[in-house]
């Protein structure tokens, strides 16, 4: 059994598992955890499998982390994790950890305090791709982490891997990193969002859970300057929803703001229940998502 | 269209009325605010109109008519969301508003017997296909 903890509570000596099934989530997740080791002058390195290295740039941009100056400066590398972590020969896991241990002695002699790893592990889930070898990896692991230099993060994507896997990784992982989720059903998830803090909405939502809604947002009040609502995944809000965000925005003082995106329809409500009344409110179109 | 609904038919009823504005040839906008505007009629016949009601959709020319019935106490202010309610306030009162924002025409009268209330939104809808009158009373 592991601990569920959120990206802020990992640190060197640490080795997580994030699972996932929301891509927004995982990409969130990674996004925070890049821009925490960055702050705190770690070297950060990202394999990523799933999407490629220029996509995935892309997207910590798009969380408010600034990866290009961290490229170029070489505190943050990102990188394919089959270029990389799985090497050009056969895979296995004494290779792996060897490329591993290889960039926390790189990490130390360029005087980084410490080395952040995040890799996307979908690569074993491939047709003929060493999988027994992802399990020994995991397990391996441990020695180099007792170094006290180096913090993991291990990326599942719940709907590729088979359920003996995840029940392995949960077990080799001593942590596992996860959003914090107000609430989840198929037609609606509200969960934290970390990067850029603040709340993510999806689905549809409307008055039966505005109290969840307000919930999530005085925690967000309470927890981050600049609030961000994500509602690019949102369908649906109703009046009363809406009047719950503005109202919320309305009692911001002049020196913070809530943004939120959202597509049109959500933008329409929001405008006519007052939300070009409320100064600290910034309105942001998100694209339309094709049906 | 002609849809019986109560909470926890709310979610249906948003996909069925798309699914008919969009059958009619409606652009999206049209859509967007035939939910808006369908859902919170109905959402205030299931949180004050008895737990439940009916929705028609129909079109007239190039107008778009959604009407909610409820069996509830009845609505006692007919000229009620003409004045914007506080922002700054999270109280209820604001489906009436936004309806009359986006409707041409709002009605509310009492039911038939003097029980319940009827409500129908009238949303201009230009571009709907006209095959013929009331095509889908």
């Amino acid at each position: 059994m592991t601990d569920a903890v959120t990206t802020d509570a990992v640190d060197t000596g640490d080795h997580a598992c994030l699972t996932f099934t929301d891509a927004e989530e995982r990409l969130d997740l990674v996004a925070a955890f890049v821009r925490d080791g960055l702050r705190s002058g770690q070297k950060v390195v990202c394999w990523t499998d799933t999407i490629s290295p220029d996509g995935l740039a892309d997207e910590l941009t798009a969380r408010s982390v600034r990866p290009r100056a961290a490229l170029r400066r070489g505190q943050l590398s990102i990188a394919a994790v089959s270029g990389s972590l799985l090497g050009p020969a056969d895979v296995t896991a004494v290779g792996m950890v060897k490329v591993l241990a290889g960039e926390v002695a790189t990490a130390g002699r360029e005087g980084y305090r410490g080395l952040r790893v995040t890799a996307d592990m979908a690569w074993a889930t491939r047709p003929l791709a060493a999988a027994g070898e992802l399990m020994a990896f995991e397990a391996a692991v441990t020695g180099l982490l007792g170094e006290g230099r180096l913090c993991l993060i291990c990326q599942y994507d719940r709907d590729r891997f088979d359920a003996v896997t995840l029940a392995f990784a949960a077990k080799a992982h001593p942590k596992t990193v996860a959003a914090q989720v107000y609430f989840e059903h198929p037609l609606l998830r509200i969960c934290r969002q970390y990067s850029p803090p603040g709340v993510r909405i999806a689905g549809q939502l409307d008055y039966r859970h505005r109290d969840i809604l307000e919930q999530a947002l005085t925690e967000s009040t309470r927890l981050d300057r600049h609030m961000h609502l994500n509602l690019a995944g949102l369908d649906y809000i109703d009046g009363a929803c809406a009047g719950v965000i503005v109202a919320a925005a309305m009692r911001l003082p002049a020196s913070r703001r809530m943004t939120v995106t959202c597509r049109r329809a959500v933008a329409t409500v929001l405008d006519l229940v007052g939300g070009s009344a409320a100064p600290s409110m910034r309105v942001q179109q998100a694209h339309e998502q094709q049906p | 269209m002609d849809h019986s609904f109560d909470a926890n038919g709310l979610y249906a009823l948003r996909a069925t009325l798309a699914a008919h504005a969009s059958e009619l040839g409606a652009t999206d906008q049209q859509i967007e605010h035939l939910i808006i505007v369908g859902s919170e009629l109905a959402n205030n016949a299931v949180r004050h109109g008895g737990g439940s009601g009916r929705l028609r959709l129909w079109h007239h020319g190039s107008t778009l008519y959604c009407q909610v019935t409820d069996q509830g106490p009845g609505i006692a202010d007919p000229t009620v969301g003409h004045s914007r309610p506080d922002p700054r306030s999270s109280d209820a009162g604001r489906g009436m508003w936004i309806c009359r924002r986006l409707t041409t025409e709002l009605i509310i009268e009492n039911g038939p017997d003097g029980r319940g209330t009827v409500v129908t939104a009238a949303i201009p809808a230009p571009k709907i296909r006209q095959p013929g009158p009331d095509a889908l009373r």
